[in-house]
């Protein structure tokens, strides 16, 4: 222990020590005697159940920048710190984050430990080198998705504590979409391909018009095709391993697509004219989308794999056709559950798409 | 989706080469340019369960494992990818010169964070916490309030540096996000427990907006890294590992044990990062040891804000409850003496993180902080 200096009335530094400290902080509490439920059947205690009493209410707006967390008793002259100037609820509120971040963490898998990565040995040249293709672009979306959402994270108030525990979920697993999509990638040393054309990377990167646009060019757009292109790599993944990783990947993007949809919906119900907005911005992302895909090294990739290999690639065109078309319809079917309705809206590019007619089968 | 199925195939041609193919896929009228091997094609990993699985620091090799001492990387490429010239520049990164943000170990902290994730709904064993004196809950409360509060620092500030920074080193930057996934469980499970035993939400530290505010606000990733990992993270790990004493049952031991098992790995990124810095850019050692100056001042004078054993704030007169108790001014007392080994540990072992650093000198030139020493020779 550190020696008293001078008796017992001085600590370490020299300075008196009082009998008592200052404990008028004691009865500094907006609500006290409150017990959270403990989850029956196995839930444990979870976020939402913490919003008993007093703590249930989620402001519609926090009007505090700094990091008090909800409920607690503010600290006069707290002062802001900067950032977090999305103070509004409607900015950014899902009902279902709390739930979604709860499930998030009980879904632990590694691609370290749970891939069976030696199934993936062997394949046929074309397929391996199509296939690191497809997954230098998903690593790169993943790194791209890594980027916009932790760059986020300062500025959605700490107030809505629910949403940014959710998006901190998602941090790790566009981490894991990346870092899983480069260890397939160098398992057999084809290693990282062409990189993505990048007009739907800079939509997304590039949404200074709000984190609700973020969230639409994200989750609704890209995060639609990502869901289709890992259900099909599901079925048609050359080997175990492939159909494994992108099977467990899968649920992650679910999860993006529910607080994609609760929250727009959320958005909307609180400010209807926003959709306005909304619509138009999709519009322009949509274009950003239909471009990326209009370059055929990653639609080709998909048809060698999905084919089995270069000598069945308009079989595996078709597959990828139909890939794109479902691609579209869940878009749209986002949109609609968001209160985004856009079947009549749908720009030329993505209503060819839709059609079959944007990738007609070579002559 | 079972309806999944791949048209007929009929006969087909064999291949000898990547050429053969590239050419029957253009005759039938593909692009093609795409179908071309890398020059480390057919170099195999092997999984090894027994050694932890494809582990992400054993998978690059040839020009995928090439860090560039400075990354021209403006589209936000895969490290090693090729390069599309019309692809757009969105990569404006502040973070592009290596020992800016390299360690050694990233991936493999990386890694063992993925490994250790643990849940606060089922991985803290709630429903064997019992009614405790009040005083006592309050105090939990308090620091419970202190800790959910400043948890996040941890993550906002990390997030913002991750998209400041190139992909082409994309190990700090994955490391970085499984540590804003640890914070998240971190603010949540310290909220958890104000929730977990007849209690709340206590009272917000005034001075965590403001340490928080030195954080937030440095312009440099190394001066960020030693606020927040080898200072604030610091001081709050040596916190955690004291759990044992400050538990009064098995949910906030096994709290403090889990978010202690975090923490360590969060300094040490801070730790070989000063160290990778250290010896390869010594240039830059006199300005990090002016941040050192400062975060001693705090250290000492317990400023700063981001630790709970402070004089003088809530936090640490709960600590001190919690430490002797409960809150007369016996206890308190005993408590204080107690909170005061805490701080000369905490003390210890930021020089201690200082030295592994490689900038252990400040202990021997007589530049660190006067006061440090009634603590380490204590
Ligand atoms: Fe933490
Ligand atoms: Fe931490």
């Amino acid at each position: 222990m550190v020696q008293q200096q001078s008796g017992a009335q001085t600590d370490v530094d020299g300075n008196p020590v009082p009998e008592l400290p200052d404990l008028s902080w004691m009865d500094k509490t907006l609500g006290w005697g409150v017990k959270a439920r403990i989850e029956p059947f196995g839930g444990g205690l979870t976020i939402n159940a913490l919003n008993v009493g007093v703590y249930a209410e989620v402001p519609e707006h926090i009007p505090y920048r700094n990091r008090l967390p909800r409920g607690a008793y503010p600290a006069p002259g707290a002062g802001t710190i900067g950032g977090y100037y999305l103070q509004d609820k409607y900015e950014q509120w899902s009902d279902h984050a709390g739930l979604l971040y709860e499930e998030a963490i009980s879904r632990r898998w590694a691609t370290a430990t749970d891939i069976p990565w030696n199934t993936a040995h062997g394949l046929p040249d074309d397929v391996e080198v199509a296939l690191c293709q497809v997954a230098t672009e998903l690593s790169q979306q993943g790194s791209v998705e890594s980027e916009v959402v932790s760059g986020w994270l300062q500025n959605l108030s700490p107030g809505y504590h629910e949403v940014k525990l959710y998006l901190s979920t998602v941090v790790y697993e566009a981490a894991r979409l990346f870092e899983g999509y480069r260890k397939r990638a160098m398992l057999n040393g084809g290693g990282m391909m062409l990189e993505s054309p990048g007009l739907m990377n800079r939509a997304v990167l590039e949404t200074y018009a709000g984190w609700s646009q973020t969230v639409l060019g994200l989750w609704a757009i890209r995060g639609a095709l990502q869901h289709e292109i890992l259900r099909y790599l599901a079925v048609y993944g050359p080997s175990e391993a492939d159909r494994e990783l992108a099977l467990r990947l899968i649920p992650d993007r679910v999860r993006t697509s529910a607080y994609a949809v609760s929250h727009i919906k959320f958005a909307i119900s609180k400010k209807p004219e926003i959709s306005q907005a909304f619509h138009a911005w999709l519009s322009g992302v949509e274009v950003a989308q239909a471009r990326d895909l209009r370059d055929p090294v990653l639609v080709e990739a998909l048809a060698v794999i999905f084919g089995g290999g270069v000598k069945h690639m308009d079989q595996g065109m078709q597959i990828v056709q139909r890939m794109l078309h479902d691609f579209v319809e869940t878009y749209l079917d986002r949109c609609k559950q968001a209160g985004l309705p856009r079947e009549r809206m749908l720009t030329p590019p993505f209503q060819a798409i839709l059609d079959g007619s944007a990738f007609q089968q070579p002559a | 989706m079972a309806t999944e199925t791949r048209p007929e195939q009929g006969q087909a041609p064999v291949f000898t080469s990547f050429k053969e193919m590239m050419e029957y896929g253009k005759q039938n009228g593909y692009k093609m340019d795409w179908l071309q091997p890398r020059e480390t094609f057919g170099s195999r990993l092997d999984s090894d369960e027994a050694a932890g699985g494809l582990l992400l620091q054993d998978i690059d090799h040839g020009p995928f494992a090439q860090v560039p001492d400075w990354s021209d990387n403006m589209t936000g490429r895969p490290r090693g990818a090729l390069t599309r010239p019309n692809a757009p520049r969105v990569g404006n990164y502040s973070v592009r010169t290596k020992g800016d943000i390299w360690l050694k170990n990233a991936a493999q902290l990386y890694e063992e964070a993925v490994q250790r994730q643990w849940s606060s709904a089922v991985d803290v064993p709630w429903d064997e916490m019992e009614e405790l004196p009040e005083d006592i809950e309050r105090a939990e409360c308090q620091l419970a309030t202190f800790l959910t509060e400043v948890e996040f620092v941890a993550g906002d500030v990390p997030g913002k540096w991750i998209s400041e920074t190139t992909p082409d080193y994309y190990e700090p930057r994955m490391f970085l996000m499984s540590q804003i996934m640890d914070e998240a469980r971190h603010m949540d499970v310290f909220r958890k427990r104000a929730f977990a035993n007849g209690g709340g939400l206590m009272s917000q530290t005034t001075n965590v907006a403001l340490s928080g505010g030195a954080i937030d606000s440095a312009r440099d990733f190394t001066e960020m890294s030693a606020r927040l990992h080898i200072s604030g993270e610091g001081l709050v790990l040596s916190i955690f590992r004291m759990g044992e004493r400050m538990s009064y049952n098995d949910a906030e031991k096994a709290i403090y044990r889990l978010a202690a098992s975090d923490e360590s790995r969060h300094v040490a990124f801070g730790v070989m990062h000063l160290q990778y810095l250290a010896q390869t850019d010594p240039e830059r050692k006199e300005e990090i040891h002016s941040y050192l100056d400062e975060i001693e001042m705090g250290l000492v004078a317990g400023t700063g804000g981001q630790n709970p054993a402070a004089r003088g704030t809530p936090s640490n007169a709960a600590l001190a409850i919690l430490l002797g108790g409960g809150s007369d001014a016996q206890s308190i007392h005993e408590g204080n003496q107690i909170a005061l080994a805490v701080r000369q540990r905490q003390v210890k072992e930021y020089v201690q993180r200082v030295r592994v650093a490689g900038l252990g000198d400040r202990f021997e030139n007589g530049r660190a902080n006067a006061a440090l020493a009634a603590y380490v020779s204590a």
